[in-house]
């Protein structure tokens, strides 16, 4: 016996997935962000052994799926490392060493925009490295960076659909079980890509605003 | 007083400074002339400790600029003014001047800022302080880069070739400032290639060719007989006059 036709409730299902899906995405952006960032500073610092590890790293996670990654996580973490992880977990491990590898390579190249000679001035005033990396790196780096990195947020959120595959009840999951219960795929999946879709539209937006701001000093104001 | 003994500098196979000896005392205003390629910021470089040396001793106020403890008293007490101003284009131009006494002199903010306004008001720019340097002109620019050395009240202001990249109209509003600062006994190495000037304001005048000071003689001993018996220094004089 199925209940094949939508209920309100279907909303409320799919309001639920939609917001594990941004909770998933906005955790795991906030890790990766922390990481990707301390990641390329001590590149800039050229950390010995360190800096060579984390590009390493980043490597291995930036060329190969997200899928398999996954799937390495959640089967292959309790089955050789005999350490068992919630499909939850998976996910939110798996997409932060995603975005930090991704959030490095911007971060390394917005570092490496800032003009050597301004940090040359801020040398011979006497900042220490931290300051300078604080009050002369920091902010024209996140101006550089903030563009490309809308880019990868708006990708990253789409990304969050596969942990739907390890049963993590995110939007896409819940557009599945509806689909299956009431077999109206074209619906189902319209109103469920409607959805991401403002929620990407959400995230280009605050990212643009941001940008708008950051970039203030490059405004052209007149003379 | 700053005191270059014996200094060495070279970038691979090239030597760039080969023995340098300077003293520059408090109130002086010392002019080091020469050719490009001569060494002449790489000096300046040297002494504010952007270089590492490779022989020879440089102090500061008797700190050692090749010791990292005792470059940063160093650095505190010379200041800086770069040929392509190098100012933060992030700030505006009151940030600019106010960084570093907020964070190396620890000076509170609002002092910071209102004594940067007076420094940009002294030059001339107490309307554009809240422009960001994209706003700036080339004059205006380096005379923020003079305001920013300045807020750090340095005993020495090392000048390096501070109006290359400026045209003479610009070029002659920051020489107006500098003579003002010479004026008041500002102690200044002014790497230049404006001649002129460097006569109307130094005390003495260095000569560097080829890694080597050939010349370390008063203004006027440098500019008569006694500076065109060297050849050297006759030769470049007559280019330069020319051009």
């Amino acid at each position: 016996m199925r209940y094949d036709q939508f209920t309100p409730y279907d909303l409320v299902l799919l309001l639920q997935g939609l917001g594990v899906s941004l909770a998933l995405f906005v955790s795991t952006t906030l890790i990766g962000l922390v990481i990707g960032t301390l990641w390329a500073v001590i590149r800039f610092y050229r950390v010995p052994v360190l800096a060579q590890m984390v590009a390493f790293l980043a490597e291995l996670l930036k060329n190969s799926p997200v899928l398999v990654q996954l799937f390495l996580v959640f089967f292959g973490l309790p089955a050789f490392l005999k350490i068992n992880v919630t499909p939850t977990e998976a996910a939110v491990i798996t997409l932060s060493g995603n975005s930090a590898a991704f959030i490095y390579v911007i971060a390394v190249s917005a570092i490496e925009s800032v003009g050597r000679d301004q940090i040359e001035a801020a040398r011979v005033f006497g900042l220490t490295r931290w300051q300078i990396l604080r009050r002369v790196i920091a902010p024209q780096a996140a101006a550089f960076a903030i563009g490309p990195l809308t880019g990868l947020l708006v990708n990253q959120l789409q990304v969050t659909s596969l942990i739907s595959v390890i049963g993590v009840m995110d939007l896409t999951k819940v557009g599945n079980i509806l689909n299956l219960r009431t077999l109206k795929p074209f619906v189902v999946w319209t109103v469920v890509g409607a959805l991401y879709y403002l929620a990407a539209k959400l995230v280009a937006h605050a990212g643009a605003r941001f940008e708008k701001r950051l970039r203030a000093h490059t405004a052209w104001k007149g003379l | 007083m700053i005191s270059i003994a014996g200094l060495r500098k070279s970038f691979g196979a090239a030597i760039v400074l080969n023995g340098i000896d300077l003293e520059i005392r408090q109130g002086e205003v010392v002019s080091v002339l020469g050719s490009s390629g001569s060494g002449k910021s790489t000096l300046i470089r040297c002494i504010n400790g952007l270089e590492k040396i490779d022989a020879g001793k440089i102090t500061v106020d008797n700190f050692d600029v090749s010791k990292p403890r005792e470059l940063s008293e160093a650095r505190k007490r010379s200041g800086t003014v770069f040929q392509l101003f190098n100012l933060y284009p992030h700030m505006t131009a009151v940030q600019n001047v106010a960084l570093a006494p907020v964070e190396v002199l620890k000076v509170p903010r609002k002092q910071a800022e209102a004594e940067a306004r007076e420094l940009l008001r002294s030059v001339g720019l107490s309307e554009r302080a809240d422009a960001y340097p994209a706003q700036l002109s080339g004059g205006q620019r380096q005379r923020v880069g003079i305001c920013r050395a300045l807020a750090m009240k340095p005993s020495y202001l090392l000048l390096d070739e501070v109006t290359s990249a400026l045209d003479p109209e610009m070029t002659a509003e920051v020489l107006s400032i500098l003579a003002n600062l010479a004026k008041g006994g500002t102690t200044m190495v002014f790497v230049t290639h404006e001649i002129e000037f460097a006569r109307s304001i130094s005390t003495r005048i260095a000569f560097l060719d080829k890694g080597q000071m050939i010349a370390d003689l008063p203004t006027k001993e440098f500019f008569s007989d006694k500076g065109m018996a060297l050849p050297r220094v006759a030769q470049f004089l007559s280019k330069m006059r020319k051009d």
